[in-house]
């Protein structure tokens, strides 16, 4: 091995003509095609495909993480730039123990803690399923991040602290059912990747699974059947969502929507309905554990009514009961009352694209209100959403919308 | 087409201020012609009050003024009424002229006195006998003055407050019109009820701001 910046794909590059090429059958379909539904289910192709590229899996997306910006490796089977001539036993130990083929360890933008719940069959097939895509010769240069998180060496401690490997196993005492959803959940489909509170050096709260989270600009809400905001909803409404992207209460957008789109609307019926008996039967924070929230006083309360009235009854209708498949429920979308207010700022600021998924292909969307409401109108009706149809979610402040608007403005995505 | 975030084409407001087309003489006789159009009322404000003039100086300052995107290259014939203006004249140029044609015609059968001074009565008499086409003004067609007039006057009266008139969505209030509000489903089987909401600009309405902010 050569000595070399601590840029994996540099190093795998250089390795390439010694390896020992694939081991997996082409002529195996099954395994193909299983290894292509749980690349879907582990939605693979969002951060290794750059949205809109005719070149799935190679790579290049910029992942935003609290340290510092990722790129995506290209896993396409080129020898020389992708994962072309990583044996089986290299790619399983990236994917399960994120561990690179030299010896590296991966950041954990790559959702290694939970693959590792995945089978060594799951992941061949993966890998029989990524043998079969085009090969594009695309170098990455993954490591973006600043110093000293650029350093890689770091993740040893990290992984010490956060990683518990090993591979999902059924518990007796619960359905077959459940065992798949937990399966799915905690291994491919890492749903706690965005979704469960983060240490501040963005390793996984355990004892918090599912109770939200932010990141890259949305906020991602508790999931849980505690007091969060799908505490309303039932095993087949959580299903719909994930399976269609809209139900009765909400639609998917922004990055749920992605994923959505990329993961779980082409998931088996079983398997979404699945992930939803396993969702309800998590824990969350107890009825009356939140905090008490900042209300709104009586002027804004009344200019956040008269804005609603105006500009979004419309669509979600006086009692905020929207339309069901079309526009969200505001006493039940999950975003609504979630105690940052990112996404209902966002989504006021700039508007939303809901998903178009082949179940529901209308896709439809929230036009933007930024341009025409100020921060104090914008604060004012966002407040009055949150305080009326919100749990009482904490009132927003004209400054916070300042904030949020220039953060937005200066966003790319 | 795929969506992007801030996918509106946000249009301009305008905002009070300085005249931006008129002359301070000019837009006083154009404030005198508005409130002759549509005189104010006990109950509404007349032209002038709900800001006519400034939509029309707005208007002949922006690309309406200058007829951008039309066909300009002549011939300049006489056509039919359906044809409408067949003028060289942009509108800008249009109001410049005419309204110096309507102050030299109202100095020289007036003993020297502009529009602004007449009474009333006298203005409306000034107004039909061009609307009639019975004056002629040197450099422009009166009559075709007068036809840009009585567009342009409702126009400001009852175009959105974002264009400078219908302030204060007066117009909107006086036949009863919503404004920028789109659903009404809960009124469709409420016959001969009054609709109890009011008017709404696509700059909302005073309401929408909190007092104390």
């Amino acid at each position: 091995m050569r000595k070399g910046p601590t840029i994996a794909v540099v190093l795998i590059a250089l390795g390439a003509s010694t390896g020992p090429g694939a081991s997996a059958d082409l002529q195996d379909f099954a395994a193909v095609e299983r290894g292509r539904y749980l690349a879907n289910a582990a939605d693979c192709g969002s951060c290794h495909t750059i949205p809109g590229s005719e070149h799935p899996f190679s790579g290049g997306r910029p992942i935003e993480t609290p340290f510092g910006v990722l790129a995506a490796p290209n896993i396409t089977p080129d020898r020389e730039t992708g994962i072309g001539s990583w044996t089986n036993n290299e790619f399983d130990a990236a994917v399960r123990r994120g561990i690179s083929r030299n010896g590296a360890r991966l950041y954990p933008a790559m959702p290694f803690p939970y693959y590792t719940r995945m089978s060594r069959e799951d992941v061949a097939d993966i890998r029989a399923y990524l043998n079969t895509i085009a090969p594009v010769h695309n170098a990455v240069q993954v490591n973006r991040l600043p110093f000293p998180f650029n350093l890689r060496a770091a993740m040893i401690v990290w992984d010490r602290l956060y990683f518990t490997p090993g591979e999902f196993h059924d518990d007796v005492s619960k359905s077959k059912e459940w065992n798949r959803g937990a399966y799915l959940a905690q291994g491919p489909a890492h749903c706690g990747a965005c979704h469960t509170p983060k240490t501040v050096l963005g390793g996984d709260k355990p004892s918090e699974a599912l109770r939200g989270y932010m990141l890259q600009g949305w906020t991602a809400p508790d999931i849980t059947s505690g007091q969060g905001p799908l505490r309303n909803w039932s095993v087949d409404d959580i299903a719909e969502y994930l399976k269609a992207g809209h139900n009765k209460n909400a639609a998917a957008a922004g990055l749920m929507g992605e994923v959505v789109d990329l993961s779980t609307s082409k998931m088996t019926d079983q398997d979404t309905r699945a992930i939803a008996t396993y969702l309800k039967g998590v824990t969350g924070m107890a009825p009356g554990s939140s905090a008490t929230a900042d209300k709104a006083d009586k002027d804004v309360t009344a200019a956040g009514g008269a804005i609603f009235q105006d500009l979004c009854s419309a669509c979600h209708q006086q009692d905020g009961k929207g339309v069901a498949n079309m526009f969200p429920n505001l006493s039940e979308a999950a975003t609504t009352s979630t105690q940052d207010p990112a996404t209902v700022l966002r989504v006021i600021l700039q508007g939303a694209q809901s998903v178009a998924t082949d179940r529901e292909p209308t896709g439809p969307a929230m036009p933007a209100f930024g341009w025409q409401l100020d921060d104090a109108q914008l604060a004012a009706v966002a407040s009055y959403v949150r305080g009326r149809f919100g749990k009482n979610a904490p009132a927003v402040s004209a400054d916070q919308v300042r904030k949020a608007r220039a953060a937005l403005t200066a966003r790319t995505d | 087409m795929p969506w992007t975030p801030f996918p509106t084409s946000a249009p301009d407001f305008e905002r009070p201020g300085p005249w931006q087309f008129f002359t301070t003489d000019e837009a006083t006789a154009v404030e005198a012609i508005v409130d002759r159009i549509i005189p104010p009322d006990p109950d509404t404000p007349g032209g002038k009050d709900a800001g006519c003039a400034v939509f029309i100086d707005r208007q002949l300052k922006g690309p309406y003024g200058s007829a951008a995107g039309l066909y300009r290259l002549g011939p300049y014939t006489k056509g039919t009424k359906e044809q409408g203006p067949q003028s060289a004249n942009t509108p800008a140029e249009l109001y410049r002229k005419g309204l110096a044609g309507l102050d030299r015609y109202c100095k020289a059968n007036n003993g020297g006195k502009g529009f602004t001074q007449l009474s009333a009565e006298q203005q409306d008499g000034v107004l039909k006998k061009i609307e009639a086409g019975e004056v002629k003004f040197d450099e422009v067609d009166a009559q075709g003055f007068f036809d840009a007039l009585l567009k342009d006057v409702p126009e400001g009266f009852f175009s959105d407050p974002i264009h400078g008139g219908n302030k204060n969505m007066v117009g909107w209030s006086m036949i009863g019109f919503p404004g920028i509000r789109y659903d009404y489903r809960d009124w469709i089987h409420r016959h001969n009820e009054r609709y109890p909401h009011p008017p709404v600009s696509i700059a909302g309405r005073a309401d929408w701001t909190p007092h104390k902010s």
